[in-house]
């Protein structure tokens, strides 16, 4: 109490009713949020400037779920869609309904240096490149030849980000799994039952025997590494492949090479979608927050700020939908979650 | 008597015998040994802390650095849609805004440097609107500003990047319409996604305002812990029990005091907020001023104990004998002669809490905030936390702010080890 007594009389003289939009979440749609943050200040739209904190999806969403009211944030970033259990631990702390917005996708690239061995790899490569036990056996593979035949010799060296990453979670998703369900037949019994032991351990978890590289959170560091080993493969947000476009190229996947149009039109395996999740009650208790979203509609099209800062715009229709999603405040209906 | 006899019987040592020159030569080797042992591991760390700040330096030097371009603003054939009387009210910006002032500057960048990258940054705009709110007069006149170039074209004055935007930058330069000079926005303005306009202002000030926290609390408590452990408390199980758990505190990693913080202050304020309004808020520079200073405590009372003990009793006993009080020994005797220790151990522990992350990354200060704090409890970040942040963003001219941001935060412990140092020379007293 001794503690607390001399911070209370000095938090005391500036306090005020009124309360900044926060959002919390993912890292990947941390610069987004904050840009439109950012824009949101310059236009004068609000004295008091939103604070948008970067801590991950599955946290942002625990946060973000934990109550309805000025302690909990407004808006949850996520780089993949909300799961049945976080709506279900919503509806049990009052959130009550939420919106969900696409602001557009993202895409989990695969690169390697311009002097690599410009690799064409298949989910399934994938897979049975990077899978701690493929087909149920540890991982035997040593080189790329290993996994296919028609792949060169060189040592399988994959670097990416570690496993609390929402890039990582995304390759395992969108790139590892369906390598596993092509591998193995038996996966999609596996991805059935309700032990999803056995499946976990098949399909998605990474080796850790030194063929994964880990970087840690920092993807800079991925592209150091890239330069310094040209038979490395690094795994990465598409935005970083861009901005090192000079000294790096994506991997093909299924034949299909990362590039905007590719992730945009989600035919590059290795695409997401990027949402944000508002509260409803608070787009009104909450100063500005719907002129926010309305911000965020205006600039996440092919030629808006965000595009040129790396994020993938939609394709016209999602674009369209959301656009009035945040015009009407529409609900999230929790049947569509899975 | 017969011990000394005994000892002289023996045959006097022989310096010159071949078996005794060689165990002094053997001497004096593993004399040298070691003097070259510690030699090196002085060079070690000395070429470590070199090369640090080689880096940094070499790195950084040009994080201060920023290039502009000069555009040149015929304001009355602009005729901007404003109301000038607005231009000193609050609701400038908004005006400014509606005015489309953004797409205007925008417009006559692009038609300046018509090439194939942007010619001013993302916030450029920003400092004309900056410069017609400190002066409307402009309004009414032609105007030449300078504009934060794109990142782009700063790069590519050092000949880095896309050939064509190599000789277009040149030919700017040669016109006379680009500098590159001192950024005095890195050191005024706040954190922005936009790189050229970021500044570290908003997180020093953080730094200052959770520092000043910091110490505001632990400095008096854990100096009154102290005298009390050391001038008053009697030796039994309870203060060893203290003692132990101290030094136990003082050795626990800085993330659970994050955790501590979680779940005491931002936890206590969930259960009792709605009674005060906002006292204690997530990310607020309030929050995380307790969280450290609740992390330094141990590291003060620690060394003001050792401070205080170090006074020598006699002091003590010739002030309570010529009839001083107790309180009376300690403010007026034990704690001036104490301070140079105690305030020794203060710093290092304030140096510690400056260069902390992982608590405040739990209480939420990992966060965008564009704007300073304008007090204790507005959404603030810190040092350490700003250059985190900037290390992981995609941009190169953000590589180069990181290692400027490293530079301050380096010459901001400096200046606090350098006042430490001060302090200590000036109260010490010898005797």
């Amino acid at each position: 109490m001794l503690i607390a007594v001399p911070a209370l009389a000095l938090a005391a003289c500036n306090s005020n009713s009124t309360r900044e939009i926060r959002a919390v979440g993912s890292s990947t749609v941390f610069p987004f949020t904050a840009l439109v943050a950012e824009a949101f200040v310059n236009q004068g739209g609000t004295s008091r400037p939103p604070v948008v904190e970067s801590i991950g999806t599955g946290a942002g969403i625990a946060r973000f779920c934990g109550g309805a009211g000025w302690e909990y944030p407004d808006i949850a970033n996520a780089s993949r869609r909300m799961k049945k259990s976080e709506y279900a631990l919503c509806e049990k702390n009052g959130v009550g309904e939420i919106i969900e917005v696409q602001i557009g996708v993202d895409g989990v690239a695969l690169a390697e240096s311009n002097n690599g061995p410009k690799l064409q790899l298949s989910k399934k490569d994938v897979y049975l490149a990077l899978a701690a036990s493929p087909g149920g056996k540890p991982n035997a593979a040593r080189t790329w030849q290993d996994v296919n035949p028609a792949l060169p010799a060189i040592p399988i060296q994959v670097m990416g980000p570690p496993s609390t990453s929402g890039t990582r979670d995304a390759l395992v998703e969108l790139i590892m799994e369906p390598g596993c369900a092509e591998a193995n037949p038996e996966a999609k019994e596996l991805k059935k039952s309700k032990d999803t032991g056995p499946y976990d351990k098949l399909c998605k978890r990474i080796r850790d025997d030194g063929a994964y590289i880990d970087k840690g959170e920092n993807d800079n560091l991925i592209v150091q590494g890239l330069a310094q080993n040209p038979n490395a493969v690094g795994v990465f947000g598409y935005s970083y492949l861009e901005e090192n476009a000079a000294r790096l190229h994506g991997v093909p996947i299924e034949g299909v090479t990362p590039s905007y149009e590719a992730i945009a039109s989600r035919t590059y395996p290795g695409a997401r979608p990027l949402f944000l999740y508002v509260k409803k009650r608070h787009l009104r208790a909450v100063p500005g927050l719907s002129d926010f979203l309305k911000l965020y509609a205006t600039m996440w099209d092919p030629q808006g700020k965000l595009v040129k800062r790396g994020l993938i715009a939609a394709p016209e229709d999602v674009r369209a939908h959301s656009r009035d999603i945040v015009a009407g405040g529409i609900a999230l209906d929790p049947a569509q979650l899975h | 008597m017969n011990k000394r006899l005994a000892s002289s019987d023996r045959a006097p040592t022989d310096w010159k015998a071949e078996a005794m020159q060689k165990r002094i030569r053997r001497r004096y080797a593993a004399e040298r040994r070691f003097k070259l042992m510690g030699l090196a591991a002085v060079v070690l760390s000395a070429a470590f802390l070199a090369f640090l700040l080689a880096t940094m330096a070499a790195n950084g030097a040009r994080g201060f650095m920023r290039t502009e371009v000069a555009l040149e603003f015929d304001f009355p054939a602009l005729a901007l849609p404003v109301d000038r009387a607005q231009l000193s009210t609050p609701g400038a910006d908004l005006a400014l805004a509606g005015a489309e002032l953004e797409n205007v500057v925008k417009g006559a960048a692009s038609a300046a440097y018509p090439g194939p990258v942007p010619l001013i940054s993302d916030n450029g705009w920003l400092t004309v609107r900056d410069a017609i709110k400190a002066d409307p007069g402009i309004l009414g006149r032609k105007e030449r500003i300078w504009i934060p170039a794109s990142p782009e074209i700063q790069l590519a004055l050092r000949g880095e990047g896309d050939p064509a935007v190599v000789t277009g930058a040149s030919k700017l330069e040669g016109l006379g319409a680009i500098r590159t000079g001192f950024n005095r926005d890195f050191l005024t303005a706040s954190n922005s996604t936009d790189p050229m306009v970021a500044g570290i202002w908003g997180a020093l000030k953080g730094s200052l305002l959770t520092m000043a926290i910091t110490f505001l609390i632990a400095f008096p408590v854990g100096v009154l812990s102290a005298i009390y452990l050391e001038e008053y408390a009697t030796r039994n199980r309870w203060t060893d029990l203290i003692e132990v758990s101290i030094n136990n505190l003082a050795a626990v990693p800085s993330i659970i005091f994050g955790l501590l913080g979680l779940a005491v202050f931002l936890g206590t304020w969930e259960m009792f907020g709605h009674q005060f309004g906002p006292l204690l808020p997530r990310s607020a520079a309030v929050v995380g001023g307790l969280t450290l200073a609740l992390m330094i405590m141990p590291v003060i009372v620690i060394a003001s104990r050792n401070a205080i003990k170090a006074v020598p009793p006699s002091i003590r006993d010739a002030a309570l004998g010529i009839g001083a009080s107790r309180v009376q020994v300690v403010f007026h005797h034990v704690l001036p002669l104490a301070m140079p220790g105690i305030l020794t151990g203060t710093i290092i522990g304030m140096a510690r809490a400056l260069g902390e992350t992982a608590p405040l990354l739990l209480i939420g200060m990992r966060a965008f905030v564009v704007q300073p704090p304008q007090g204790f409890t507005d959404p603030a970040t810190v040092l350490p936390v700003q250059i985190f942040l900037w290390s992981d963003e995609v941009s190169r001219v953000f590589v180069e702010k990181t290692s400027a941001a490293i530079i301050v935060l380096l010459v901001f412990l400096l200046a606090m080890n350098g006042l430490a140092i001060y302090l200590r020379n000036r109260f010490e007293t010898r005797w």
